[in-house]
């Protein structure tokens, strides 16, 4: 167990340099000039702009050459000090914590979503194979994945607010704004894990020990329980890491479809004003999620499953 | 030990298994009683699967039996489906092939034993725990009930699924290829456990295709080919003095009644290993092996299952580093002519392409010619119209006799054999030994021969490496 909490926080560790490196590397190359894009942010576009973005250039120190700010940046990583936002001059982690929060909430939302509707149809599809609940579970699977999620919120936009006005298209606060978000996320994750928890069961209700647990003479209700549902989830665990990807690519997409004031949101406004150290911050804490996702689900693989926890 | 619910009598008299094609199963007829066992013999597809499925109400929806099988009166055959799933563990129990495969991974040994007295016998939860303990202990197993199944040896999971027999309390067990994926040593000590269960009062219905199983089990045995019972009766008379030609064929293809035939060498040494050594981890396989294969004769390595000999053959081939020692291969010699023949035939072809465009391709690759093939086919009996089938389509003999001949088109000089007859049923082995025998002799190949047969190895190896297993 030591073991392997210190090999996560090693993985932590690299993660935070590699992201942090390759943020700083892609924004030197990005066209165009900072200085002007952050005076931009700050103070808008005007006709004193030039003025303004060399006094930029100065104070933020963007005349260095790119080394020393690169140094800079990671020393004061290890202090765990992100640095200020180039823009709102606020630190980068007080920022954070209040668009990672709102994301963390989203993210959960869809998440809890998409495991109440995915693993459900994932069992009814998987106990009947190519019955008319799998096929239906299919057709539905493939037609949401097809949906690219910018796509998908856009229709839930025009369903639920446009047209029959229930929830508000836009916008953070309760769980009115939260419902249109995820359910996007929940929808796209689910179609995927119903299909992944059906196969899971379909392999299962195959597997010899199925079949032997029948034949000892265990009723139909505890042959699936005790034998089938923990040898399935086995699988659906291990997606459900491969799923935090699409979380993350989702949310970004989604969150700046539907201006939810969240992580992705800020990753992409940041970007387009050159505030480098929120670009940094943002996807190291994004990195960071992974990593932690990566640990809850290996370990979580591991109480499923006695044959992991040999080594 | 849950003393057995006594069953008197299981009768089976004219069963057929139909399928949409036509029956299967024919006019089979057979029966059973308390102390003298009934053992089934024959191929596989000679249906012998089938009258235990019926007997067992497992069959396929798709097949459809008739006649009658009574177990002690009850009709077998026009029960309902709920009726039968209801004699399962309670008066019927089948002990599973391979049954490291059938006890679930993720669940300690004690509970999957407890969960019968708990769910089939309706008792409380602590007392199905100390009634499993019992059960456990009975088959010599009090230690491992905490254990999952992957850390158990096949022996264990056997002993295992026989203790989750004892905890239905049934009276009839049947059951199916018991020492499949067994070695020799375990089949003797699983062989004495069933007799035990004979003893105890139990019906016993063992299907297999080991001869030394249906021996060593005495009782009656009959012998089943395309679906008929072509020879049944006493064991020392159907083993001893078969009547039926294919009963002959089949007692025949038994290692043991081979007249021993080994090759001469008839060349050099064409691959070589000294003071081999390879462990994993922490366990030790083999040490200090020295080993060399000459043209035309073949050596046999033998040893239980996990004793590293499969490791050994690839560490001549180049397949796995050894961790010590080293290996001659001629240099002249292109690697392509040191080939490797694979357990499980049906494994070692891709399952969805006819035969004929596999070979088709490889002759095209290697510039051989096609003419070569045909004259294999002939040589090893292979006719022309299984090229165009798949491999599942196919006997596990003939598909191995088509895999002897794809390595002979790269001309080889050296073929690793690995386990490449256990899967098959003795009248398959035969043939396909007899193929490898004839190659040897007339191309001057040198077999290296993987098998846990000893019987096999000492009728047709020139030499033999024995190794044990090391327990760490």
């Amino acid at each position: 167990m030591r073991r392997f909490l210190l090999a996560r926080l090693v993985q932590a560790g690299v993660v935070a340099v590699v992201v942090g490196t390759l943020c700083f590397v892609l924004m030197r190359v990005l066209p165009g000039d900072a200085a002007m894009r952050i005076a931009a942010g700050r103070y808008g576009p005007d006709a004193m702009i030039a003025g303004a973005a060399e006094k930029v250039r100065q104070e933020l120190g963007l005349d260095q050459p790119w080394p020393v700010q690169f140094l800079e940046w990671l020393a004061n990583l290890v202090r765990f000090d992100l640095g200020h936002s180039l823009v709102t001059g606020a630190p980068v982690i007080e920022e954070l914590k209040v668009q990672l929060g709102a994301s963390l909430w989203l993210a959960a939302a869809a998440l809890l979503l998409s495991l109440l509707i995915g693993p459900a149809i994932g069992i009814v599809s998987g106990l009947r194979p190519n019955g008319w609940a799998d096929r239906l579970g299919l057709a539905g699977s493939v037609t949401l994945r097809a949906l690219p999620p910018f796509m998908l919120g856009l229709i839930l936009m025009l369903v639920f607010a446009i047209w029959l006005g229930w929830l508000p298209p836009a916008g953070f606060g309760s769980w009115r704004e939260l419902a249109l978000p995820s359910l996007t996320l929940a929808l796209g994750l689910a179609a995927v894990s119903s299909r992944v928890t059906r196969e899971a069961i379909a392999t299962v209700a195959k597997a010899p020990y199925f079949a032997f647990a029948r034949h000892k003479g265990l009723p139909e209700a505890a042959v699936v329980r005790r034998h089938g549902l923990r040898n399935a989830a086995i699988p659906v665990v291990s997606y459900l890491g491969l799923q935090a990807i699409y979380l993350v690519e989702g949310v970004v997409v989604v969150e700046s479809i539907l201006a939810y004031p969240g992580i992705g949101h800020a990753l992409v406004h940041a970007i387009v004003e050159r505030d480098i150290p929120m670009v940094q911050g943002t996807a190291l804490a994004m990195g960071l999620i992974f990593v932690a996702v990566t640990a809850g689900v290996d370990a979580a693989s591991a109480w499923l499953d006695p044959r992991l926890r040999r080594a | 030990m849950n003393a057995p619910t006594r069953i008197h009598d299981l009768s089976i008299a004219d069963l057929s298994v139909h399928s949409r094609a036509g029956p299967i199963v024919r006019d089979v007829s057979l029966s059973l009683q308390p102390g003298r066992p009934l053992t089934l013999l024959g191929e596989s597809g000679s249906g012998k699967s089938l009258v235990a499925q019926a007997v067992m109400g497992t069959l396929p929806p798709e097949l459809t039996a008739s006649g009658a099988i009574r177990l002690d009166g009850a009709d077998l055959i026009a029960s309902t489906p709920d009726e039968r799933r209801k004699r399962w563990g309670r008066a019927i129990s089948l002990l599973p092939q391979e049954p490291w495969l059938a006890l679930d991974p993720t669940m300690r040994i004690g509970p999957q034993v407890a969960e019968v007295h708990r769910f089939v016998r309706r008792q409380a939860a602590q007392r199905s725990e100390t009634l499993a303990h019992e059960n456990l202990r009975d088959v010599g197993l009090d230690h491992a009930s905490a254990l999952y199944p992957f850390q158990m040896s096949g022996g264990m999971c056997q002993r295992a699924a026989i203790a989750i027999a004892h905890a239905g309390g049934s009276g009839l067990l049947i059951v199916d290829e018991p020492t499949k994926g067994l070695d020799a040593d375990l089949r003797d000590s699983v062989v004495a456990r069933l007799i035990e269960e004979v003893d105890a009062g139990r019906l016993l219905l063992t299907i297999t295709h080991d001869i030394g199983v249906a021996r060593a089990l005495g009782g009656t045995v009959g012998i089943m080919l395309e679906g008929r019972l072509v020879d049944h009766g006493p064991a020392e008379q159907v083993l001893m003095a078969p009547s039926h030609p294919y009963s002959q064929a089949l007692l025949s293809a038994d290692p043991r009644s081979w007249v021993r035939s080994a090759p001469v060498p008839s060349g050099d040494v064409m691959l070589a290993g000294r003071g081999l050594a390879k462990a994993f981890g922490d366990h030790t396989l083999f040490e200090d092996v020295d080993v060399e294969v000459r043209a035309g004769e073949i050596v046999s390595i033998v040893g239980p299952s996990g004793c590293g000999k499969t490791t050994l053959g690839n560490i001549l081939l180049g397949l796995v580093e050894p961790d010590a020692g080293t290996v001659e291969r001629r240099k002249d010699i292109s690697l392509l002519r040191f080939q490797k023949l694979y357990q499980d035939p049906p494994a070692a072809f891709p399952p969805h392409q006819a035969i004929r465009k596999g070979l088709r391709d490889l002759v095209k690759l290697h510039r051989r010619r096609w003419d070569e093939v045909e004259t294999l086919l002939a040589r090893f009996q292979l006719q022309n119209a299984l090229l165009d089938r798949l491999p599942g389509q196919i006997s596990g003999g003939e598909l191995q006799r088509f895999a002897i001949l794809r390595a002979l088109l790269l001309d080889p000089v050296f073929l690793f054999a690995d386990e490449a007859t256990s899967r098959l049923d003795p009248v398959s082995q035969k043939e396909v030994v007899d193929v490898l025998l004839e190659v040897a002799r007339d191309t001057g190949l040198g077999v290296l021969l993987v098998t846990h047969d000893r019987a096999l190895a000492e009728k047709i190896s020139t030499r033999t490496v024995m190794l044990a297993r090391r327990d760490t």
